[in-house]
């Protein structure tokens, strides 16, 4: 059994008697005798808690202890509660390592290992030797790949020592500039407001030049909040661009035999592992602004995580910017998925998008009009009505965008224009197809089909799916999809046995499936 | 294609009814506590006559798809997948391959005990995972199909199933 490193009982005190201590100043406020404020009661309170923090934590250290066997990785810790844990390395899927500063000056890092299902990290170690976690995860990821037999022994030591890596993407400056200015942080409007009330003093009007406006101009009040509206926004833009230029900073991405690894962060360095194998959607990503300067977003979705668990953000985009063709190819190397020439949904699809649209405005109109006649809020109620000129683009747009491709081995769809997503599935992903088709499809013979995987991201965002195809169209593309799931499936299936000679056959032991021939 | 038992319809308008008079009671309830204030008072009888059409309205609306869905719902047991029909609004079809199948479940409410149903619901490791369950059975069928189900899921071959 090993144990962590000895330089984790500092860094891990530290915090840890950051939150002790606050805890026993509270107490040390209300329970101190003679009113609050005794300042030698509150005082000893707070060393106490410091002390029990750091006797905590240095107890947390004598009892932690982790083990990596053959086909497993044991963990037993707990002070008071005990826990042995055991993680199949068949079942890992992903293996993180991440740095701050500190960290990284001192050496150490935490490593995180993720299996499939929970919503947890199963394992966290914090902290170990630097080495020792790269160590780790190549056994780790070694371990779930099941190819640790074929590799000769001083391939591995190779390995560990740092495998020659093939560097396939690493940001550019111009990648990172237009990131940064393009991304929009949702934290960073939070905490932008924040910071801009705090400046304020609690009151916008401080930031309003005053003196180069009348301020009997009628509606200098509207003016005002005019101005702190727009200083908010370009606070919360600022500090945005600022944490996404950090988050990704020296991005890169490696590949090493059969997973991808990536390295991003300019404060807190984070460095993680996206298992090929195990891919269950590509997402190509193309925003607005971004796309008209040619550039798209790739992001690998396995069954590991849920992205947007606390502190592994982004974790899973494989390029979070980058040019067009430099996507592109990534993608391909990943999955080669072949033509992307899509097949359009029917040009019934656009009526009913604009009739949607037309629908939309109409009820904004009247609303509107009920305003109007009863109140004094609203008076050019029909105003709203002279959108209407830009519905046919907007429908046109919206078709054009949309489309998908039964292809021989893949299923693409892409769907939205200010987001325009492009979903890559395997076909021996797929988990179920559902062909669905709302009562207002019903009336154009159109319908959806969902080809859905176990990807974890879908529980956030969409799982692939062909919207607005022709009824006929639709139930056939259903039954294509299960059928060349079976397909694909009995071809993996025969491969991993003659290639293997193994009885038990796992999705996982046809390594070459990413790159495989067809 | 297999249906479901008739007396489905009976638990899901039950169901439905149980929902409307709470949401209706607490409507009606809003309109008698408005004619106690002076409150909009010109449109007093207006807002109560009009809570309780909407109750009734939701009332007959919701028996009247309850029945519709017994019409709709549809389910088959095929070579290797599981094929399911529902949905009166929105039309769903669902293939569910046994290869994909985790585990199967059977389950009774207490409703369900008292009409003498029951529910089998299949699970994948896919998103929409809870979306894949057969109400409406009896009991042995439910159990069968049960037994059936998990049968198939072993034959097609221990994968990972993800």
């Amino acid at each position: 059994m090993t144990k962590l490193h000895p330089a984790s009982v500092p860094v891990r005190s530290l915090s840890r008697s950051l939150s002790t201590g606050t805890l026993f100043f509270f107490l040390g406020v209300v329970a101190s005798p003679g009113g609050p404020g005794n300042v030698l009661v509150i005082g000893s309170m707070v060393l106490f808690g410091i002390v029990v923090g750091v006797a905590y934590e240095l107890a947390y250290y004598q009892r932690f202890e982790y083990e990596l066997t053959a086909d497993t990785f044991d963990v037993a810790s707990g002070v008071l509660s005990r826990r042995a844990r055991e993680v199949p390395l068949r079942r890992v899927q992903n293996v993180d390592v991440r740095q701050n500063v500190v960290q990284r000056a001192l050496g150490i890092a935490a490593v995180h290992v993720e299996t499939a299902g929970g919503g947890q990290t199963e394992v966290t170690l914090r902290y170990v030797d630097e080495a020792e976690a790269r160590r780790l995860r190549r056994r780790l990821r070694e371990g779930a790949s099941e190819e640790r037999e074929e590799r000769p022994e001083a391939e591995r030591e190779r390995a560990d020592a740092g495998e020659p890596e093939d560097l396939l993407f690493a940001i550019r400056p111009d990648e990172l500039a237009i990131l940064s200015v393009f991304t929009i942080d949702p934290g960073a409007s939070i905490l932008g407001g924040i910071a801009l009330s705090f400046a304020s003093g609690f009151d916008p009007a401080t930031f309003v030049p005053v003196d180069g406006l009348e301020s009997d101009l009628p509606g200098s009040g509207l003016i005002a909040i005019g101005w702190a509206l727009l200083l908010f926004l370009l606070a919360a833009w600022v500090l945005s661009a600022a944490l996404t230029f950090n988050r990704y900073y020296g991005f890169r991405l490696t590949r090493v035999g059969d997973e991808l690894h990536y390295e991003r962060g300019l404060l807190q360095r984070y460095s993680g592992t996206i298992p090929l194998e195990k891919v269950q959607t590509l997402t190509i990503k193309e925003s607005v602004p971004a796309r008209w300067f040619g550039y798209g977003s790739l992001a690998v979705e396995t069954a590991g995580y849920a992205p947007g668990q606390s502190g592994s953000r982004g974790a899973e985009s494989a390029i979070p910017l980058a040019e067009r063709g430099r996507v592109d190819a990534l993608a391909r190397s990943i999955e080669p998925f072949g033509s992307t020439d899509l097949e359009r949904p029917p040009s019934r699809a656009r009526e009913r998008y604009a009739v949607r649209y037309v629908a939309a405005l109409c009820a904004i109109v009247a609303v509107g009009y009920v305003l109007a006649t009863y109140t004094a809020v609203v008076e050019d109620w029909y105003a709203v009505a002279a959108f209407l000129i830009l519905v046919p683009p907007a429908a046109h747009l919206k078709w054009h965008s949309r489309g998908y491709r039964a292809g021989e081995r893949y299923f693409l769809t892409r769907t939205g224009f200010w987001r325009r997503t492009t979903k890559v599935v395997p076909y021996y992903r797929v988990q179920t197809a559902v062909y669905h088709q709302t009562i207002f499809q019903r009336r154009r013979r159109l319908a959806s089909v969902t080809a859905d995987t176990a990807s974890s991201a879908s529980f956030f965002g969409r799982p692939a799916t062909a919207i607005d195809v022709d009824t006929d169209r639709a139930l056939e593309l259903q039954q294509l999809l299960a059928d060349r799931l079976q397909e694909r499936l009995q071809i993996r299936r025969r491969r991993s046995i003659d290639g293997w000679f193994d009885d038990e056959v796992d999705d996982s032991s046809t390594g070459g499936s990413t790159s495989g021939p067809t | 294609m297999e249906r479901l038992d008739p007396r489905i319809r009976l638990l899901w308008v039950v169901a439905a009814l149980v929902r409307t008079a709470v949401f209706g009671g607490v409507v009606v309830g809003a309109a008698f506590y408005l004619q106690t204030t002076t409150l909009l008072a010109d449109f007093h009888s207006l807002l109560l006559w009009g809570a309780v059409a909407l109750a009734i309205v939701l009332v007959v609306g919701r028996t009247v798809v309850a029945w519709l869905r017994y019409r709709v719902w549809r389910f088959e047991v095929q070579d290797d997948t599981l094929y399911i029909e529902r949905g009166v609004f929105t039309r769903i079809k669902t293939v569910v391959p046994f290869v994909r199948v985790q585990h199967v479940d059977s389950r009774r409410s207490p409703l369900e005990r008292a009409v003498g149903l029951a529910t089998v619901v299949v699970y994948t490791a896919g998103s929409r995972s809870a979306d894949v369950a057969i109400p409406g059975l009896t009991p042995t069928r439910a159990e069968d199909l049960r037994e059936q189900l998990r049968r198939l899921a072993i034959e097609s071959g221990g994968e990972d199933a993800v």
